[in-house]
């Protein structure tokens, strides 16, 4: 048999690993504030903590699984292949990890100067990575609906980057300008346009592909990408000329485009051919459970008449919702995938040949993610509940995620020496005797 | 699909890496110039590489349940 999969095409082993590996600490981070601030950080989404803990989660964990996960899927997903991988990953994973350790810092003690570092870090960390990206993506035709979201997703970074930089600046300056109306929209261009478009993207072929569902069906898979672009757009255009109606159309319709993603994915998931539901499969259910409940939050929130006021914690909750019960779900589903996946495609490529290579379950097995994953459902019951008592369960909430932060630490970790120990096995093999 | 069972690989429902293995298991068993189907709900990119690499060509169409059918020439 020819080698399996092109191996020489593949990115080093090392270059999506060190994202993956570095992610989970920033969840453990999280945790710390939630047990060390909690009752502000659950008390308002602009309190320094508050802020703090959204972006160790948005910038340090999700962003940096996203962009290890695209240095390693570009070529298997879009046929696109990066220029220097490991070189993009050596620049791009410390920028990530300093930026998003500056930016908290920045938050919490109010310090202009790590601000600023923070936005010199990660601007120019994605802006190479959005380079090298987008020179291999735009290069070839969208000859499936992954590619053009792919491609939309790229440009909602690009979006989200650019307002986050000029807010950063604006809080290290001092400037006088308003920022509630923009971070609305830098959250919606990066939680919506770029997260949510992406995971649509690679959803399109790894729900099929790992939990042997039926595919998306191609019309709205076409459409959802550039219809929440559309969205956002007529959301932002809305703050640009102040009217509060077209703002109201655009979040109902990418309330209503996400909603139809979601239905579309639990649909599939009922006709899936994998009998026993296994980490990735219960990680997906509470993910998209979760954004849903939250997608009917915004809708509830936007349709509301004017003058009633929310309380701060009804935006805290959602944030919880969306992020620590929807991306964060969904985003470990799939690390418990690909990560086995990788180490043991490298295992097989070096591999003799007739020579058998370990399962993929002696790298990572079910019964250790899925004592994970039950943290996990911990931590996001402890969060969610501790809106209404953070007095009582803020500290509670956040023991728990730092619990199922490290124990996500732990698993990949181990999943990395036992592929250690089986290539040293393999290699001492290939010796003469 | 017009295309005789025995010529075609259903790899909806396999996972990886055995679309890639059955494919080129059967294409393995055919003569040069003949054709075979592959049914599969991605665009398998690595495949293609492959296909190429090796002198084959393909063409893919993407249907509306959301399955690629590619045709593949020996």
């Amino acid at each position: 048999m020819q080698a399996l999969l092109s191996f020489e095409q593949s990115p080093p082993l090392a270059a999506p690993l060190r994202f993956f590996l570095s992610a989970p600490l920033f969840v453990v981070l999280a945790g710390v504030l939630l047990v060390v601030d909690g009752g502000a950080l659950l008390g308002s989404r602009w309190s320094p903590a508050t802020l703090a803990a959204t972006h160790l989660l948005t910038i340090g964990f999700m962003l940096q699984v996203m962009l290890g996960a695209l240095i390693q899927i570009l070529p298997v997903v879009a046929g696109a292949n990066l220029a220097r991988p490991a070189l993009v990953a050596a620049l791009v994973h410390p920028a990530i990890n300093l930026g998003a350790l500056a930016m908290a810092a920045g938050f919490l003690f109010a310090e202009a100067r790590w601000l600023q570092l923070a936005a010199a870090l990660l601007g120019l960390g994605l802006a190479v990575f959005l380079g090298v990206a987008g020179r291999a993506v735009f290069r070839v035709p969208s000859t499936s609906p992954s590619i053009r979201g792919l491609k939309l997703a790229l440009l909602a970074l690009a979006a989200t980057v650019g307002s986050g930089l000029f807010m950063l600046l604006v809080l290290a300056g001092g400037w006088p300008v308003a920022l509630p109306g923009l971070a609305n929209l830098h959250a919606g261009w990066g939680l919506a346009g770029w997260a949510g478009v992406l995971l649509a993207a690679v959803a399109y072929v790894v729900v099929p592909m790992f939990q042997l569902t039926p595919g998306y069906p191609a019309r709205p898979a076409w459409w959802f990408p550039p219809a929440t672009l559309a969205a956002l757009l007529l959301s932002t255009l809305a703050v640009v000329v102040d009217a509060g109606w077209l703002n109201l159309i655009g979040r109902l319709l990418l309330a209503l485009v996400a909603l139809a993603f979601i239905a579309q994915t639990l649909k599939l998931q009922v006709g899936r051919r994998r009998a026993r539901p296994d980490a990735t499969f219960r990680y997906w259910q509470l993910g998209l459970g979760a954004t849903l409940a939250a997608l009917l939050m915004l809708i509830v929130e936007t349709l509301l008449p004017a003058g009633v006021v929310l309380p701060a914690e009804w935006t805290v909750l959602l944030g919880v919702l969306v992020l620590v019960g929807g991306f964060l779900p969904f985003i470990i589903g799939m690390l418990y995938k690909i990560v086995p996946f990788l180490l043991w495609f490298d295992l097989q490529h070096r591999s003799l040949p007739g020579k058998a290579v370990p399962a993929m379950n002696k790298l990572l097995d079910e019964p250790r993610m899925r004592g994970q994953l039950h943290s996990f459902f911990v931590a996001f019951a402890l969060s969610t509940v501790s809106v209404a008592a953070p007095a009582w369960l803020a500290i509670p909430a956040g023991l728990a995620l730092i619990v199922a932060g490290a124990w996500l630490a732990h698993n990949l970790l181990r999943a990395v020496l036992r592929h250690r120990d089986f290539r040293r096995a393999g290699e001492t093999a290939k010796m003469p005797a | 699909m017009d295309f005789p069972a025995e010529r075609t690989v259903d790899a909806r429902y396999m996972e990886p890496p055995q679309p890639f293995v059955a494919t080129m298991e059967m294409l393995d068993t055919l003569q040069p110039g003949e054709e075979m189907l592959l049914l599969l709900y991605r665009e398998p990119h690595p495949l293609y590489r492959v296909l190429q690499q090796n002198g084959h060509r393909w063409q893919s169409e993407l249907l509306a349940d959301g399955t690629f059918a590619i045709r593949i020439t020996c």
